[in-house]
């Protein structure tokens, strides 16, 4: 099998090594998370709604808390899984697409798309800092949108080129 | 940037893809006979837990008991479904950075080194979630998952995140030597 360039495999461990570290400090941090999502929330009493009124304000912190949380735990899953797209898509370019432009075009493609999952990580600290509602929009309009085509873009390259030979 | 066509990968060690296959083989089975045996795994546990009612605080209160049991059986579920999980995606890591271990690092001993290392605690950190749920109805679910902390998940799952840190820093270097 044809191996891609160095930075394409460099990209994907990466992605792989931080999947495998959140997972990990998801697990050990948990509580200290959720605390630091709850006083981020109090900083902010005006962005998330809250009223002053007991019951109301617990529920806006717990839908929070869970999105950022959420957050989190998307970016260890997607991780995980987009390094290994990146690494066996990109070892199926460098092995079918013979034209160098047309490979320096899907790696570009691929390699963006694998930085998909810190589009999470903008999720969780969106919702932190600007509502639930705003953050989600912002990660998903500005990161998760276009990192997500990329990744599409590229591996209906792939799948085009495959289907052409 | 872009490397030649006949720029090809090595291939691990053979024992390497056969370890990574038998995980995703066990991973299927594990997923498989989670669905096919539900019934019969959750009366497994639960006789399991009735013959511990001290480890899992059961009082003798049908009404508290229950939501105990629940909660208990709850978590073991969860461990089978996290080692179905995880067991086919560290049998790919193991795959993946293997291969490239192979193929990037050109000395011997940090080479096997770092196919031990990506080998072992990819095949053993996803044993933990079995062990996990294996040990709930015995040990109750904060002291099984205790163990399986201890015995798999930091030291497999240590061995993971150092290999690749490892690997990926000797990609780094190749690159700018390059």
């Amino acid at each position: 099998m044809g191996r891609p360039p160095l930075v394409v495999v460099f990209v994907a461990l990466v992605i792989i090594a931080l999947g495998e570290l959140s997972g990990a400090v998801l697990s050990q941090l948990r509580p200290a998370t959720a605390r630091w999502a709850a006083a981020r929330i109090a900083a902010n009493p005006q962005v998330h709604g809250l009223t002053g009124s007991a019951e109301y304000d617990d529920t806006v912190r717990e839908q929070t808390v869970f999105a950022t949380e959420a957050g989190l735990s998307f970016f260890h899953t997607h991780a995980e899984g987009t390094g290994l797209v990146l690494f066996f898509a990109a070892t199926l370019v460098a092995s079918v697409a013979r034209r160098r432009a047309l490979r320096g075009a899907l790696y570009t493609l691929l390699t963006v798309g694998a930085l998909f999952p810190l589009g999470y990580l903008v999720y969780a600290v969106a919702v932190l800092q600007l509502g639930r509602d705003t953050g989600i929009e912002l990660a998903e309009t500005w990161v998760l949108t276009p990192l997500g085509s990329s990744a599409i873009l590229g591996l209906l390259g792939l799948a085009v080129v495959l289907a052409r030979r | 940037m872009i490397p030649p066509p006949d720029a090809t990968w090595r291939l691990p060690p053979r024992g390497v893809l056969l370890a990574a296959v038998v995980l995703l083989v066990a991973a299927e089975i594990g997923g498989a006979s989670m669905s096919r045996y539900k019934l019969e795994l959750t009366r497994w546990a639960r006789t399991g837990m009735l013959a511990h009612p001290d480890v899992h605080g059961l009082v003798g209160v049908r009404d508290v008991d229950e939501r105990t049991l629940d909660e208990a059986l709850f978590r073991f579920d969860a461990g089978l479904r996290l080692f179905h999980m995880h067991a086919e995606g560290m049998a790919l890591v193991v795959i993946a950075t293997t291969t490239v271990a192979a193929t990037l690092a050109r000395s011997a001993l940090p080479r096997r080194a770092l196919i031990i290392l990506l080998t072992v605690g990819g095949v053993g950190y996803p044993l933990g979630y079995l062990i996990w749920s294996a040990l709930i109805p015995a040990y109750g679910v904060e002291r099984s998952k205790a163990i399986a902390e201890w015995l798999f998940w930091i030291p497999f799952g240590g061995a993971t995140i150092v290999a690749l840190l490892w690997l990926a820093t000797l990609t780094a270097a190749r690159m700018v030597r390059r």
